[in-house]
């Protein structure tokens, strides 16, 4: 048997289990990471779906990616190499639009055409947000603390968070309780008036939640998107040559030299339970592997609500699972083109189709995107986030040819027809997302060689997210931190001993981050007298 | 003339605090802009033989200590056990009856579902349980969050161990539900649209959040934890009941006496200058006007300290609630209980709609089908209208103050149909029974009581102007940055409504 176990087996290998492994490889554990698809990476994936076209299928940029980590784990040596998107452009259907440059003067010129305040205000801001995220940063790499316990251990670590508060002034203490409560429109109301700039900067809080830019609480996922501008310098967002998938790919091979053992086409059909304790996981194909821990790579639903038995989990910490929001909101689209379409209200494929666009033209259209949504619908018009890796790192697609990759919202999983009816929807949202963007673009249509179009159900049924949520979850205030997923269960410990939680859907949350990863496998090791 | 304090407005707040002051034998001066004191809380002859029982006609979140403190009983003041009946009709269907006792209202609700009739009874037990939390919550001064010493640490802790004694599992589940959605929440207990919609309303007054916005959960527990009695003729009662209270404490009140001006001198409060010029001295000035006005109308921008303009021009208090008053020459009645007659009523069947009225906010338009809050005080209180005859008191919900297009005489008639046929779908006989009425708009709740916005709480309550940061964290505990002055009203903690928790913890702040 002993070929057959295991010190950790994580199940998934998404870049969060990937990331984990590698920690505990580099400890020394004797590591199997487990994968269901043919490729690794989860949504951090490339795929050749059209013949010399590579799509960044699902996840497109990365910025959170944790510096120490990449240290950590010698990524830039198996071959991650981040291309800065250094412009971000929202283009207008009866106006120039608006491009944020990489030179700050050239930003502030263009912004004073819609407003001379807002240009002076804007560069304040950034500043403003940067210290935000310095305040932020040291609790990503936190373990939650539980503040309820009165363990010594425990008490230490609220001090150190209550140290972190104290140190705050008055100003940066209102910042941050007003950061986690408003919504990212009113936040920014409070520093600029130019609807199209308001626009621009409002949908980072919108990405990835069922949310409109006017709900209280995305002014945090507006800070969360921010905390990737931390360490670099401004605009610190980037794709990565090779697709999003040579990031899942230069993880996997660093963890592979620690020693770490990964399998594809390897799905987990169950988490073997004994005397409330993990004991491995059978395989779809009936293997039984052993391991002292089970690491769950996958989102919580999946992992308890899928891989458990009912009878291994009692009922309450069932229902608090289920009552954890999931609610995917967004789709994307995938394109092959033939050549380079243009955009009428700024011509040319230059510096400002060099970064990421946003189809945001005002507040009031993507709170109107957001309404369809709310009632069951995609959006008839909805918001975008476009980028053209091609432009940037010509490997992904045949000379002179270009990939794009649409990122959508809102693209609600529970569509009022019900969520198994997106297969039937797929293409008229696809269409619906094609007709928007040829409104700025109207090159696009012809110029189509191939179209991939996700719905959050696609998604749920390829990479196994739960309702299709890009983040494993909604990061509303309620789901993070100490919270996240579920209030006695957050610090990556479940309530069936030696099985773990590793990814999104555990503090600190979604995106390329790999901090939830980092965080687990730095638990499970001090665990390890335990166990 | 000098007084040792100052109070501007002569709103339920401010007298409130007036005759919280004078209990302490100080001579204090209340000066209201307005013909008569009550603002808001006022009663209002709105049809020749028609009065209100007041603008804001709910009275249930009258907090007893202040009854107790300021001797309210022995001015006139009298209470009735909460509403017993909340009714919410359907066009179709029987309606459900939210009686105030929850084995009563689980038999009513048996009829829409079980499931929830059952839910019901563990649902009120649960709000029953955080009760004493929230309650000492919004009774007492907001916490400080300012670095200033051991003093707030030891603040923050008591009453971070006050959370800790609901349980572990309760207090997690406070810290969970109160950023949530009022609909989310709801949705995890019930299944009834009507009884969900019924239960969401009160929090949604005065807010700009639908039932689908996040923090919309909190507000709903802050208010089903303060409700009590009902004060028997509505607001207006309690206005008369303060009044004489302040009387027989010798607080001299001046009506018609607007003030055009706090005087500030080096950081100090002097008094202030009347609209006609006239200067009252005082080294204590108490302001229950809503914070925009105090500080940015009422103050010498020279005067104002450094830091404050900007975070109080930030306040938002866009309003979102109009007043619709009806003349009725005949009973209320609803066909789906006839003969009965309800003094508490709300019309909306399901979130949903309510969502979509509220969707209308947002783009500045009027709501197609707006949600509607309904007392009948001429039920309670016959003195209120002719005999035979009642006076309909309306909350419309989710109405903009900032009307793409203006309050034009046509967008107030559409206003006026879209509510009346809103309550002709579950009450026909209605808008024939109609005599008379009067439609309040936002703005003309501005024009007419003064609040910023129209807004009925003086500001928004959302999660990020509650607590230590209303109306802004350096003026939360009611004295301000300018040495003297203090805020009264309902900008401060706990906000808004016809609570007088804002004068009477002000009231205790005052120096």
């Amino acid at each position: 048997m002993s070929d057959r176990s295991y010190d950790s087996i994580v199940i998934g290998g998404g870049h969060n289990g990937l990331v984990c492994a590698a920690y505990l490889a580099r400890a020394g554990q004797k590591v199997l990471v487990l994968e269901r698809r043919h490729v690794l990476g989860g949504a951090a994936v490339t795929e050749e779906l059209y013949p010399g076209f590579k799509y960044s299928v699902c996840s497109y940029v990365v910025s959170l990616l944790r510096p120490e980590i990449i240290r950590d784990l010698q990524l830039p040596k198996y071959g991650l190499e981040i291309l800065p998107l250094e412009c971000s452009f929202t283009p207008e259907l009866d106006g120039p639009g608006l491009v944020r440059w990489p030179d700050a003067d050239k930003t502030r010129r263009e912004i004073a055409r819609l407003s001379k305040r807002d240009s002076e205000v804007y560069p304040l801001f950034g500043r403003e947000m940067a210290k935000v995220g310095r305040m932020v940063k040291p609790i990503l790499e936190m373990v939650p603390p539980d503040p309820t316990s009165l363990n010594p251990a425990n008490l230490m670590e609220m001090l150190k968070l209550g140290r972190l508060f104290g140190r705050l002034s008055e100003e940066e203490r209102i910042l941050q309780a007003k950061m986690f409560t408003m919504s990212a429109i009113d936040f920014l109301d409070e520093w600029f008036e130019s609807d199209l700039l308001k626009a621009t900067m409002g949908v980072s809080g919108i990405i990835g939640t069922f949310q409109g830019v006017r709900s209280p609480g995305t002014a945090y996922v507006l800070m969360h998107h921010y905390m990737g501008e931390i360490d670099g310098a401004f605009r610190a967002w980037g794709i990565s040559k090779g697709g999003t998938g040579m990031i899942s790919q230069a993880i996997a091979e660093s963890a592979k030299n620690l020693g770490a053992e990964i399998r594809t086409e390897a799905g987990v059909a169950q988490i073997m339970v004994r005397a409330g304790r993990a004991k491995g996981v059978v395989l779809e194909d009936g293997t039984e592997l052993t391991a002292r821990h089970v690491i769950s790579g996958v989102d919580p639903h999946r992992t308890f609500l899928g891989l458990c038995e009912a009878g291994d989990l009692d009922a309450e910490f069932l229902a608090s699972i289920k009552k954890f929001k999931m609610r995917g909101s967004s789709g994307k689209v995938n394109l092959a083109l033939d050549r380079f379409p243009e955009f009428t209200c700024r011509p040319g494929d230059g510096m400002h189709v060099r970064g990421d666009l946003a189809i945001a033209p005002s507040v009031d259209y993507l709170e109107r995107a957001f309404d369809d949504a709310k009632y069951g619908d995609f959006s008839r018009r909805p918001f975008m986030n476009v980028v053209i890796p091609s432009l940037l790192d010509p490997s992904v697609a045949p000379p002179g040819k270009h990939v794009m990759s649409i990122f959508v919202q809102y693209a609600p999983y529970a569509i009022k027809e019900g969520p198994e009816a997106w297969p039937e929807r797929r293409e008229a949202f696809g269409d619906a997302v094609i007709e928007t963007l040829a409104e700025y673009c109207p090159d696009l249509e012809s110029s189509i060689l191939h179209r991939q179009v996700l719905s959050p159900w696609d998604i749920e049924q390829q990479m196994g997210l739960t309702e299709g949520n890009i983040f494993h979850g909604e990061l509303s205030l309620e789901q993070l931190f100490f919270m996240r997923p579920t209030p006695l269960w957050a610090r990556y410990q479940t309530p069936i001993r030696g099985l773990w939680m590793c990814a999104s859907g555990t503090h600190p949350g979604g995106g390329i981050m790999g901090a939830s990863g980092a965080n687990a496998a730095r638990r499970i090791l001090k665990s390890r007298v335990r166990a | 003339m000098s007084y040792d304090l100052i109070i501007i407005g002569a709103g339920h707040n401010g007298l409130t605090a007036a005759a919280a002051q004078a209990a302490r034998r100080r001579k204090v001066l209340v000066l209201e802009a307005r013909a008569e004191p009550g603002g808001l809380a006022a009663g209002l002859e709105f049809h020749p033989g028609f009065r209100t029982s007041g603008v804001l006609h709910d009275s249930s979140g009258l907090r007893s200590s202040v009854i107790t403190s300021l001797g309210l009983e022995s001015h006139g003041l009298r209470r009735r056990p909460i509403s017993t009946s909340v009714f919410a009709p359907q066009a179709e269907g029987p309606g459900l009856l939210l009686h105030g006792e929850p084995s009563r209202a689980a038999e009513e609700i048996a009829v829409h579902s079980t499931v929830d009739a059952e839910r019901y009874g563990r649902f009120c037990e649960f709000q029953k349980k955080i009760g004493p939390y929230l309650r000492n919550l919004l009774n007492t001064a907001p916490p400080d969050i300012s670095p200033r010493g051991f003093g707030q640490f030891w603040d923050l802790f008591r009453r971070g161990m006050g959370l800790r004694r609901l349980g572990r599992e309760d207090m997690f589940e406070c810290l969970r539900i109160g950023p949530l959605s009022v609909s989310d929440w709801l949705g995890e207990w019930f299944e009834s649209d009507l009884l969900k919609a019924n239960l969401a309303a009160p929090a949604l007054l005065g807010t700009w959040a639908g039932p689908r916005s996040a923090g919309t959960a909190a507000l709903l527990l802050m208010h089903q934890s303060v409700a009590e009695n009902e004060v028997i003729g509505g607001p207006a009662a309690l206005v008369r009941a303060l009044n004489a209270a302040c009387e027989a404490r010798g607080v001299e009140l001046r009506c018609g006496a607007r003030v055009a001006r706090i005087l500030v001198d080096a950081s100090k409060v002097k008094g202030v200058e009347l609209a006609d010029g006239q200067v009252i001295d005082s080294t204590r000035v108490a302001s229950a006007v809503d914070p925009r006005q105090t500080f940015l109308d009422l103050i010498d921008p020279r005067e104002l300290p450094l830091g404050l303009a900007e975070p109080i021009s930030n306040w938002r208090c866009r309003g979102t609630t109009a007043k619709i008053h009806l003349a009725l020459d005949g009973p209320l009645e609803f066909s789906s209980r006839p003969g009965q007659s309800f003094d508490a009523v709300r019309i909306g069947e399901d979130l949903t709609g309510i969502e979509r009225a509220f969707d209308a906010v947002k783009y500045r338009r009027l709501p197609e089908a707006p949600h509607l809050d309904i007392r009948v005080p001429s039920l309670l209180d016959p003195g209120l209208a002719p005999d035979g005859m009642q006076v309909v008191s309306i909350q419309v919900h989710f109405v903009p103050y900032d009307l793409d297009g203006g309050w034009t005489d046509d967008r107030r008639a559409d206003l006026i149909e879209s509510s009346l046929a809103q309550l002709s779908k579950v009450a026909p006989s209605c808008r024939d029974r109609i005599v008379g009425h009067q439609l309040l708009t936002p703005v003309d709740l501005e024009r007419d009581f003064g609040t910023s916005g129209g807004h009925i709480h003086h500001g928004e309550q959302a999660l990020d102007q509650l607590l230590s940061l209303r109306p802004q964290a350096r003026c939360a505990r009611y004295a301000t940055p300018i040495s003297g002055l203090y805020l009264c009203g309902s900008g401060s903690h706990p906000g808004g409504g016809i609570s007088s928790a804002p004068g009477m913890l002000a009231a205790q702040a005052i120096r």
